[in-house]
């Protein structure tokens, strides 16, 4: 039993363990502005540097105690965890807005000023130059992503977007009205290139039309379908069930027929003959004649009772 | 002195601040086309309940101000309007919309005779036929997109696909949709007259029979299902419409139903109609390209109209004798709920007083709202 116990703990330990780490290796650096003079600003009203992490899964995930860097050395793995993390900038625990539900983004200000809140960080970036950033998992060890950010200008950022081409998500640096702090780069930059390539490829709307109607055709055809066979079903299950029902209502017809044929006709059996017969029976019960039964009485015609035997029924002859 | 100075200076500020003061030509236009607007709503019964919020939109939007922060524009950020324009931005009006429609529309006609689905289809040519002359005419894709929808016919799936594929036509894009669809009575008839035989006009069509409660309530069920598989991109349309009808025949929600049907309906028509209008400020809506875009909505009604009438003929080369469609309830396939239907019932009437056709038109009405709204989803999915 004790061993059951502590193999299901085991069990529950590994899942947790695992869930945990699942949990973090769905933090993916999102967008990067270098010189933010435009753009969104701090709980304190300023503009700095940002770098924006996604949670890319669709559970609820906390980034508490998880570490950010721009320090190469971090990555060097015969430091020690202690001298790795020395290296980096912690998230800081006990802070709701760490928590992110599913595909929820958060916003860190690359300022230096720790001071200010969880969403600061303890290094700035580079104006101008590259810029390494790392996220690592709250061990200090495993690297959860890491991009290097490229020169950008004033407000531009470096963001991962979806191609839709490649069913990929690739690095793009977007102009400063295609940033998006706290929100999804899905679509960002790549607009522009879907409608070009209609343009470019589809300059007469033709294969639009073709595809678009097609599509608006198929789903209504599936519609059609369904509902024509769902029509026939339905016909079919309410034509078993009137039937059903019509020879339910025959039957009962027919026998109430029947019994008042029986009754009435073929044994010319009439009111006045009930009567007798029930009397006749109550008579047997009072004298404990009548077979014992809860709530019947029955009187068997076939027996020779004193009122049917012939013997008492006749009168003798006089002498 | 000094305060009489102080009062001049003051007067003459506040009469910088004065509607008179800043205003231009293009705005007294527009607040002349609200006022027609109203007119055609409030004296000719129009449409009341859309051209009425968008006529006085208009003139809301027009009321010319100086910009000095105020807030009080539709386009200066937290103010009540642009607060309440947010719904038309971002997109949340109109499934709103949907759900009440949801809500209020009986499907039965169409479950009784599925194949009146094909003709709601048909009438998506309208769109695309649209969508072609607006490439032509040198729009951009994803614009002639949000223009072309105009030939759905449908107003809130007009609002939600130009607010995101062409915003900055989206005020002149809806004016269009709910113009038009105002004027179904006026353009719809000769079109169907001109395309349709006398003998057409007179068929007789057989009382669709009866649906049972279980058809209408997997209807919702099967119908959201079936297209949002295949066009994911008009979920929110889709969706909500759905949603609403499986509230008005689960017949355990009727509260719900009402109050999507009704009071919530009621308030959202409120809200998008007035923002609508507010966003044709005149800056925005008197160019050369809202001209063009009354021209294209024009021609999408003419085609979604033809295309559907034709269609019928069409269907009806394989249909037996006593299956016929009359063609006259072509022309409701453009949606356009319930104008376009009764349409079809009136001019049935006038060539037999005892052809009542309205339930039968009911059902490519209703199957042109799905088959829009799978149409936006379809431009959405490719252009955005």
């Amino acid at each position: 039993m004790l061993h059951k116990r502590f193999l299901g703990f085991l069990a529950s330990l590994a899942f947790v363990v695992g869930a945990f780490g699942q949990g973090a290796h769905s933090f993916k650096i999102n967008e990067v502005v270098v010189l933010n003079t435009d753009g969104l600003i701090d709980e304190y009203g300023e503009r700095t540097a940002w770098i924006e992490i996604a949670n890319t899964s669709w559970g609820t995930n906390n980034i508490r105690s998880c570490y950010l860097t721009t320090n190469r050395a971090a990555l060097n793995e015969e430091l020690s965890v202690p001298e790795r993390v020395r290296l980096m900038s912690m998230i800081p625990k006990g802070d709701a807005r760490t928590n992110l539900s599913a595909r929820q983004h958060i916003v860190f200000f690359a300022d230096g000023k720790t001071n200010l809140g969880t969403l600061h960080t303890n290094f700035t970036l580079k104006p101008g130059e590259s810029n390494f950033i790392a996220l690592f998992d709250g061990n200090g060890k495993t690297l959860l992503d890491s991009i290097t950010v490229p020169p950008l200008a004033e407000n531009q950022s470096y963001a991962r977007v979806y191609d839709a081409d490649t069913d990929a998500y690739t690095w793009l640096v977007l102009d400063e009205d295609e940033v998006t702090p706290g929100g999804d780069n899905v679509g960002q930059g790549k607009v522009e290139d879907k409608v070009a390539e209609f343009k470019a490829k589809d300059p007469y709307g033709i294969a639009m039309t073709i595809i678009a109607m097609g599509v608006v055709f198929v789903a209504l055809i599936a519609l059609y379908v369904f509902f024509r066979l769902f029509g026939y079903v339905v016909a079919m299950v309410s034509k078993i069930t009137r039937a059903k029902a019509i020879r339910t209502v025959r039957d009962q017809a027919e026998r109430a027929t029947i019994m008042a044929k029986q009754g009435l006709e073929t044994k010319g059996v009439d009111m006045k003959v009930y009567m007798a017969v029930i009397a006749m029976a109550l008579k047997d019960y009072e004298e404990d004649v009548h077979d014992v039964e809860s709530n019947v009485l029955t009187y068997h015609t076939e027996e020779h009772t004193e009122w049917n035997a012939k013997g008492y029924t006749m009168r003798e002859w006089p002498e | 002195m000094d305060i009489f100075d102080f009062i001049g200076t003051k007067l003459a500020d506040f009469l910088t601040y004065t509607g008179f003061a800043n205003a231009e030509w293009g705005n007294w236009i527009m607040i002349l086309v609200g006022a027609f607007f109203l007119w055609l709503a409030i004296k000719k019964d129009f449409e009341p309940l859309l051209l009425v919020p968008i006529g006085l939109g208009i003139i809301l939007g027009n009321i010319p101000f100086k910009a000095v922060g105020l807030e009080v524009g539709l386009y200066e950020d937290n103010s009540v309007l642009n607060i309440f324009y947010q719904g038309v931005k971002t997109g949340w009006y109109p499934p709103l919309v949907f759900l009440g429609i949801g809500a209020m529309t009986d499907f039965s006609a169409l479950i009784a005779n599925p194949k009146l689905l094909l003709v709601g289809a048909a009438a998506q040519f309208g769109i695309f036929g649209a969508y072609i002359i607006a490439l032509a005419l040198g729009f951009e894709p994803n614009q002639a997109a949000g223009i072309a929808i105009i030939g759905g016919a449908d107003g809130p799936t007009a609002i939600f696909l130009s607010s995101k594929l062409s915003p900055n036509l989206m005020g002149a894009i809806a004016v269009c949709a709910y113009s038009y669809m105002a004027l179904v009575p006026v353009i719809q008839p000769p079109l169907m007259r001109l395309l349709t035989t006398k003998k057409e006009r007179v068929i007789h069509m057989k009382p669709a029979r009866q649906v049972s409660q279980t058809e209408k309530i997997i209807f919702p069920i099967v119908g959201l299902l079936m297209t949002t598989f295949i066009v994911p991109s008009g979920l929110p349309l889709l969706g909500m419409l759905f949603f609403g009808n499986l509230l008005k025949e689960s017949t355990k929600t009727t509260r719900l139903a009402k109050t999507a049907g009704s009071a919530l309906n009621d308030i959202v028509v409120m809200l998008l109609g007035l923002t609508v209008g507010c966003s044709t400020q005149a800056s925005e809506f008197l160019t050369v390209d809202t001209i063009k875009i009354f021209f294209l909505g024009a021609l999408a009604f003419i085609i979604a109209t033809a295309s559907g009438v034709l269609f019928v003929k069409f269907f009806n080369l394989f249909l037996p004798k006593h299956k016929k469609i009359n063609p006259l309830i072509g022309n409701a396939g453009v949606s356009a709920v319930p104008m376009a239907a009764r349409i079809s019932q009136n001019l049935g009437l006038e060539y037999d007083s005892k052809n009542y056709l309205l339930m039968h038109a009911m059902g490519p009405n209703v199957a042109g709202v799905i088959g829009s709204a799978v149409a936006a989803g379809v431009l959405l999915g490719f252009l955005s």
